[in-house]
């Protein structure tokens, strides 16, 4: 009977709201779906600030082939043995970083495609890396050579999977691993041990060739480095042992870690205020949408209010009344909402996961704050419009409701 | 057993603002008292403030001036919740557009005055059915008024008017949208639920609702006038 009765008041809200729930719906929608982009965005700008925070990078002064966030000149060994050598250094570990394809502008790029080669015999100096989470596979082993791991949009984009084939410089690779979505740079990256990615530099760069092959320069394999990652003593301030390298290791670029972490900051900045403007927008027109809709549906039923009055309701079983339609009706259209966006979003990643892109992220904060937001939202309508019509005499609320 | 005397009205004024110039008096001091078991029927031209006398007698709009009593108790005075209380204790209401919920079903548009008094229990709903029976709408209980021809919506009116039993019961034009056959079933009803013991009070413009009455009013100039 109870049951009965449960599913009876259920359908006649759903009747009676149908078109007040496919209005908030779609408001709801459009608030999480520009959310997940912005979430999506800030993932990216906070992965990439985690990274550089974990690390001082160090590059050789001037220009190079490198590429990232140790882009520079050349990074001899002498200098990084230099390095190993200042006080508050913990370790040092040797790097490559180049770009896949050199033809590719960086230019508007926040997610080049790089080829990453790490001295696998030195631990990550990354204090919020120490390892990079593997999804299929194995990370690299000291004395992996021909093998990568590869982030998990460049795995996407190629179809590749631990086992695969990859050719780089003409030479194959074995895919050994496949990183874990990361949602930030490496998620792009192909990683392969520090002697292969020196031959694949070599292979890329004529000047570099030439200068070798003139013999012209004393120059060994161990010299080519395109930067170093550098990892500090507990109990180190990184800037402080990132300014003592400056001072003490010459012909290096040393970025200190806040330095760099407000320079990633900065070259977003124009992302991070795309992405505010984004989200202040879909808040005030979904929730502009949401309000209006909520008020709208609680004031066309003005009679209603007013017969109610006429047979008994009070003012606070009335509020009541409203206050749970518009949570019921909120919550439903925000539940149908979120749905519209889930497919939504995970429509257009599938066309864009072809290319290696994601453009959602739809996060637990955004699905639940946008679920609470709408709730708080209906409910302050629900209960203005409320306060409104019971200002109203029964009499009034009948008169304007059957003249509507 | 209610009291005697269920309704007293005293010296009632109401005034509404006119579009320019003086307000419009529709109420002048209307004095009107009812009995149990009485039938009252209120005549009057349109536009003469009928439904307004109904409205303010039920407490439905507040009076400018005067004092409406329930069993001699004052209840124009009260607050916001203690009226609705009042309206749900002693009065029942039939209006000319029936006045029904669109989303709810006959027997729920029956129980809704219920739903907000007394709390719909069996018993409630067992007479709530009975009463839709005894009017010939029983098979329609399930129905929504979209549903429902205009007889058929003003029984279900009349049922969702009387099934708190209440000691008034307040008819603005009950027939005012039906034919003569289902408008005769409403008046009819309306002369019973009096001869039950119920005091009625029925504004209209059909000269048979006065057959039967105990007391017929016409309002005009702001004042009732008996016949």
């Amino acid at each position: 009977m109870r049951r009965a009765s449960l599913i009876n008041a259920l359908r006649r809200v759903l009747r009676g709201y149908l078109f007040t729930i496919a209005g908030i719906a779609i408001g709801v929608a459009g608030i999480v779906a520009l959310g997940a982009m912005a979430e999506r965005i800030v993932r990216f700008i906070e992965g990439g600030d985690r990274f550089v925070l974990g690390q001082i990078s160090v590059a050789g002064r001037g220009m190079g082939m490198g590429a990232g966030f140790t882009a520079g000149g050349l990074l001899p060994a002498a200098a990084v043995e230099a390095i190993r050598k200042v006080d508050g250094v913990a370790v040092v570990q040797p790097q490559v970083m180049l770009p896949l394809n050199p033809s590719t502008s960086q230019f508007m790029t926040l997610t080049q495609e790089l080829v990453l080669g790490m001295d696998l015999s030195v631990p990550s100096p990354n204090r919020h890396y120490r390892t990079l989470p593997v999804q299929e596979g194995r990370f690299l082993r000291e004395g992996d050579r021909r093998k990568a791991v590869i982030g998990a949009s460049f795995a996407a984009s190629r179809r590749l999977a631990v086992g695969s084939r990859l050719e780089l410089e003409g030479q194959p690779y074995e895919v050994v691993g496949v990183l874990e979505r990361m949602l930030t740079a490496p998620d792009r990256f192909v990683i392969v041990s520090i002697e292969d990615a020196r031959d694949q530099w070599v292979s890329k760069d004529r000047l570099l060739r030439t200068v070798l092959a003139s013999g012209g320069v004393a120059l060994h394999a161990q010299d080519l480095n395109t930067g170093a990652a550098v990892g500090w003593r507990e109990g180190e301030d990184p800037d402080v042992v990132a300014r003592r390298i400056r001072d003490r290791v010459a012909g290096v670029n040393v970025q200190l870690p806040s330095e760099l972490s407000s320079l990633l900051r900065q070259s977003t900045a124009f992302f991070s205020a795309l992405l505010v403007g984004l989200g202040l927008l879909a808040f005030v027109i979904g929730g502009l949408s949401l309000a209006n809709t909520v008020a709208a549906a609680v004031f066309e039923r003005v009679r209603d209010f007013g017969v109610k009055r006429a047979l008994g309701a009070t003012d606070w079983q009335l509020g009541g009344e409203i206050l749970a339609e518009a949570l019921a009706v909120t919550v439903s259209g925000g539940a149908v909402g979120i749905v519209l966006a889930l497919a939504l979003g995970h429509g257009i990643d599938g066309w864009a996961r072809r290319s290696g892109q994601q453009l959602f992220l739809f996060s637990p904060r955004l699905l639940g704050g946008t679920l609470v937001f709408s709730m708080l939202l209906g409910a302050a309508a629900a209960a203005y419009a409320a306060l409104r019509i019971v200002r109203l005499s029964p009499a009034e609320a009948i008169r304007r409701g059957s003249a509507a | 057993m209610p009291p005697e005397t269920v309704l007293t009205a005293r010296g009632l004024v109401k005034r509404f603002a006119a579009p320019a110039g003086a307000p419009i008096e529709v109420l002048a001091g209307v004095d009107l008292v009812v009995r149990r078991g009485e039938l009252v029927v209120i005549e009057g031209p349109s536009g003469s403030g009928k439904s307004t006398l109904l409205n303010v007698l039920g407490l439905l709009e507040d009076a400018d001036a005067g004092e409406v009593c329930f069993a001699d108790r004052p209840v124009s005075t009260l607050g916001r919740g203690a009226k609705s209380r009042e309206r749900g204790r002693w009065l029942g209401f039939v209006f000319q557009s029936f006045l029904l919920l669109p989303a709810l079903t006959a027997l729920e548009n029956v129980l809704l005055g219920a739903r907000y008094t007394t709390g719909v229990d069996a018993e409630r709903r067992r007479r709530a059915m009975a009463l839709l029976e005894r009017f010939g709408v029983g098979e329609r209980r399930d129905h929504h008024p979209a549903q429902l021809s205009g007889g058929e919506q003003q029984r279900v009116a009349f049922c969702r008017a009387v099934l708190n039993d209440p000691p008034l019961l307040l008819a603005d034009e009950p027939t005012g949208n039906l034919d003569d056959a289902n408008g005769e079933v409403i008046l009819e009803s309306l002369r019973a639920r009096a001869r039950e013991g119920g005091a009625v009070i029925v504004v209209s413009h059909r000269p048979d609702a006065a057959h039967g009455a105990h007391a017929v009013y016409t309002l005009a100039g702001g004042r009732l006038r008996p016949h």
